[in-house]
């Protein structure tokens, strides 16, 4: 018989898992919230370092999962537990028996509007980065002017390592986003004069290196290591920022046309509920618990309920597909132990 | 009435007098001492004030009603009101009665100290008693009144919360030697004076314990003992009695005229300070006000913890209480006597010396020129109004936006003091203790303000408001906040709010409500946008939002938990919108809150 596996979140995480467990010969079952797969990764553009279209991922990793079973516009209404099961019903009534659940729920965006002193939803020239790459694949936004921002900035850090914004985890992703997106940008509009304001540049992954080096050095994309303090509007409508340099130790003013906030990767509201069902525990940075941090990422501390991608904390893509992968794995021989455990005691009678 | 002895003495008396002698002079000295570590003009006015008809009757008034009757207690709660001022005043009214006694039956004994005290112990009853039977009654009805004060004080030690006290104060040793001797002292003086009642006479409650017990107390050779215990007990309450919390008795007396006279706190450890110290009785009232104790582990650093240690001299503790509060007032608000919690944390922080002392006074104010308003000038008043923002606001633009927004609507001629940078009002360097470079602070924006000719200053932050209207010298401007004169737009048909179904509850920031006063303006702006219901503590009694300037030692962790609190708080009556009117409390609670939190200027602007 085909095991039922319920994965929640039709994201990269989600359908990479699906599709590895399809391959296992599993009957995966994804159940999506929105109306779309791909998760966060289907709303880029192109992504770092290689400005491979986003489009391609998530379509490939799609195709890979289109035999498992998907419910598009699903939420998880409540969970039963049975003996050695669970009855899951869904908001479109149909109910699931399943031994195993996989957690592929990802993240979300930080509200950029709470923090305020940056005027997300005040001033009508500042954006997020989500904002930015839907511009980038639409081309429609009313912030972005046709002969597009003579000066514009990135704010780093927006709602992440900030103890205010109830966040003190490190986004992971958002430094070398904002480089890429700076790039991107004057590749678009050459001259316009750009700049970056961070705590520190975490360029940790592969080659991540060297996209920070050209963005300063072929891009001259001006990086200000300092936190913006406040934005403000001047009488011509422009955004007037205020940041310190910390390196030269000077407060600095500049005048923009387009302020670019990195909204930080923070822990779902709604994945939290879900997990709250299962009494699973949460981790001190508000993402769920994982049985061990080191070797055991992927396991809940809970028997049948497995961890993949942003649900337990930032990740780039990779790290997100290498993990799904991994729990397709843990999943599978969690499923031959559970079979030879059965086949153990049916002999024992 | 007659005397018993012809020496009118016995040596029982001794240990009162030994006590009485000893307190006498230990406060005579103290009084000295404080006074003469009174500023000079603070002297002056004292001194001045003790003779000024007015300030002659607030005394004697105050002294009535907060010494002896203990109203402000009433106010909080029956039962401990009851229980303060049946001890105070019963106490009072003995020793009163003690003396009209003497004065009238044995005049010539007037001059014996102890004499009113052990009365009915130096007298025999005769056939004139009839005449006494009048202060008999009395005497007999007032100790019954201290004893049942006395019973509920021993109740309460029990249980505190019939009392509506949750937690109090944790009495140290000598604390406790000088309650069990109080809590003596009134039961052993019905012993005392019911053993002598068939010889001095006495009313109810002492002649029915003498003909109840007579088989006990009618044997006079047990009479010495009960007296002596009495006089003993008294002797021992005396003597601890500097050591101990109960020197808020004498040093109220003090204090109230001292407040009266205006007199403000200058030092951080003498004068006027050192009175409010010894003043706290250490009763915790300030335990349950203080937003920090959602934390058990703050309890310790309340107001009545820090007297404690000033007048233990723990530096360490001293600096670790002053420095962690947030100075939300809420423990002077309550303190029956008067304390002044945050004012003396203040003043211990201004005792703190620093590696650097940034200088202000260089800054050319040239540099920092007024913006001109959006509003059309055809339109301006006469009289201009300059919006100082502040930097608080600086960091809630949708707050200035909206402000902006409301002039530009009610057709008022403003100016923006700050809109392209400005100087700090000064108020957090105050609350920091650093005076002088606040001082520097309120000069430099001064010279701005009067340059600008403005006649009006409109502010949005009360912090700001508060250090405008108590340390500028601005005479001939008139400093406003904004939730007065947008009550004031409305009133005069300037500005025309349209009522929506929502239901708000307004938050007082402590810097307005307790800071300056105004409760009422804020809710009749509101009334006029909408419903209005309260939250469960308000007014005087809101509870402190955790994202005070006050401290920057209280970690986030600990905010955190008080926010949480004092949402729950705002949310009891279910309100679909937070107000408030400060731009600090407005982000604190934005970050914890589960419905919209706006600013009164954002509530009326969209309602215009």
């Amino acid at each position: 018989m085909k095991e039922n596996i319920l994965i929640i979140g039709g994201g990269i995480a989600g359908l990479e898992a699906a599709s590895q467990l399809l391959k296992l010969g599993y009957n995966p079952i994804i159940v999506e919230r929105s109306g779309r797969l791909g998760g966060h990764v289907a709303d880029w553009n192109r992504l770092f370092p290689d400005m491979t279209p986003a489009e391609e991922v998530v379509s490939r990793l799609v195709a890979g999962a289109s035999e498992a079973n998907i419910f598009l516009n699903t939420e998880i209404s409540f969970i039963n537990r049975l003996k050695d099961s669970y009855n899951v019903m869904l908001s479109n009534g149909v109910s699931i028996i399943t031994k195993i659940m996989l957690f592929a729920t990802g993240f979300s965006l930080f509200d950029a509007s709470k923090k305020e002193e940056y005027g997300y939803g005040v001033y009508n020239q500042v954006m997020t980065n989500s904002d930015l790459e839907r511009w980038f694949n639409t081309g429609h936004d009313c912030r972005i002017t046709e002969e597009g921002p003579s000066a514009m900035g990135f704010v780093h850090c927006v709602g992440s390592r900030d103890e205010k914004a109830r966040n003190s985890q490190c986004s992971k992703v958002c430094c070398i986003t904002a480089v890429k997106q700076a790039i991107e940008m004057k590749q678009k509009f050459p001259d316009a004069m750009i700049y970056c304001f961070y705590m520190d540049l975490r360029m940790f992954g592969k080659k991540f290196e060297d996209f920070y080096i050209s963005a300063q050095r072929d891009y001259g994309i001006r990086f200000i290591r300092g936190r913006v303090s406040e934005v403000s509007e001047n009488i011509e409508g422009k955004l007037v920022v205020k940041a310190e340099d910390t390196l030269s130790g000077r407060p600095v003013k500049v005048t923009l046309d387009l302020l670019v906030l990195m909204s930080g990767i923070v822990c779902d509201h709604q994945t939290c509920r879900t997990a709250g069902m299962l009494s699973l525990p949460l981790d001190s940075d508000g993402f769920l618990k994982s049985r061990d941090n080191i070797a055991d990422i992927t396991a809940s501390p809970k028997e049948g309920i497995f961890y993949a991608g942003a649900c337990t904390g930032p990740k780039t893509v990779p790290e997100t597909l290498a993990e799904a992968r991994s729990a397709a794995l843990e999943i599978h021989n969690h499923i031959i132990s559970l079979s030879e455990e059965l086949n153990s005691n049916s002999e024992g009678q | 009435m007659r005397e018993r002895f012809l020496t009118g003495y016995n040596d029982f008396v001794l240990p009162f007098m030994i006590g009485m002698i000893f307190i006498l002079s230990y406060c005579a000295i103290g009084l000295i001492r404080i006074l003469k570590q009174l500023p000079k003009d603070d002297r002056r006015r004292f001194f001045i004030s003790l003779v000024t008809p007015k300030t002659i009757v607030k005394n004697i008034r105050d002294i009535f009603c907060d010494c002896l009757l203990h109203v402000k207690i009433w106010k909080r709660n029956k039962l401990l009101g009851y229980m303060h001022s049946s001890i105070a005043f019963g106490w009072f009214m003995l020793i009163v009665i003690g003396h009209i006694e003497v004065f009238l039956y044995v005049p010539h004994r007037a001059k014996l100290f102890y004499y009113p005290i052990f009365f009915r112990y130096f007298v025999a009853e005769t056939e004139t008693t009839m005449k006494g039977a009048f202060f008999f009654f009395l005497m007999d009805f007032f100790l019954l009144l201290v004893l049942s004060g006395i019973f509920l004080a021993m109740f309460k030690r029990i249980r505190s919360r019939m009392f509506g006290m949750r937690r109090t104060t944790n009495p140290s040793f000598l604390d406790l030697i000088g309650l069990y001797s109080l809590w003596a002292i009134f039961p052993l003086r019905l012993l005392a004076e019911g053993f002598t009642a068939d010889i001095s006479g006495g009313s109810f409650l002492t002649k029915s314990l003498n003909h109840i017990l007579n088989s006990f107390l009618s044997d006079h050779t047990n009479m010495l003992p009960a007296w002596w215990a009495y006089s003993c007990a008294l002797g021992i309450f005396f003597v601890v009695l500097p050591f101990t919390r109960y020197m808020h008795i004498p040093t109220e007396i003090l204090l109230i005229p001292l407040r009266n006279a205006g007199i403000k706190i200058r030092n951080a450890r003498k004068g006027f300070a050192k009175a409010q110290v010894y003043s706290c009785p250490s009763c915790g009232l300030c335990i349950d006000a203080c937003p920090m104790g959602v934390m058990k582990t703050h309890i310790k650093d309340t107001t009545v913890y820090l007297n404690r240690q000033l007048r233990r001299n723990n530096e360490r503790r001293i600096e670790e209480i002053s420095d962690k509060c947030l100075l939300c007032g809420k423990c002077t608000a309550i303190c029956p006597v008067g304390v002044e919690g945050d004012k003396l944390r203040i003043a211990q922080r201004s005792m703190r010396k620093y590696a650097v002392n940034p200088d202000y006074s260089g800054i050319d104010t040239a540099l920092l020129p007024v913006s001109p308003g959006l509003a059309d000038p055809s339109v301006a008043a006469d009289d201009k109004v300059l919006y100082f923002a502040g930097c608080m606001t600086a960091l809630t633009p949708s707050i200035s936006k909206a402000m902006e927004s409301i002039l530009v609507k009610a057709g008022v001629g403003y100016e923006f003091m700050d809109k392209e940078g400005g100087l700090c009002c000064g108020r957090p360097m105050m609350m920091a203790g650093r005076l002088d470079q606040a001082r520097q602070m309120v000069e430099k924006n001064t010279e701005i303000i009067r340059r600008s000719g403005a006649k009006t200053l409109l502010l949005s932050c009360p912090i700001c408001y508060r250090i405008f209207k108590e340390e500028y010298r601005l005479e001939g401007i008139e400093v406003v906040h904004h939730t007065v004169y947008i009550r004031r737009l409305i009133a005069s048909g300037r500005l025309k709010v349209g009522k929506t179904g929502l239901s708000y509850v307004f938050h007082d920031p402590c810097e307005l409500g307790r800071g300056c006063g105004i409760y009422d303006e804020p809710r009749e702006v509101l009334l006029a946008a909408g419903n209005l219901v309260e939250a469960s503590k308000n007014r005087k009694e809101s509870i402190c939002c955790g994202g005070s300037l006050g401290s920057i030692t209280l970690g986030f962790d600990k905010r955190k938990s008080m926010t949480e609190n004092a949402l729950s708080n705002l949310t009891v009556a279910s309100p679909d919108v937070i107000v408030t009117a400060c731009p600090l409390c407005r982000s604190t609670f934005t970050r914890y809150a589960d419905r919209p939190v706006e600013d009164i200027a954002e509530t009326i602007d969209r309602n215009v």
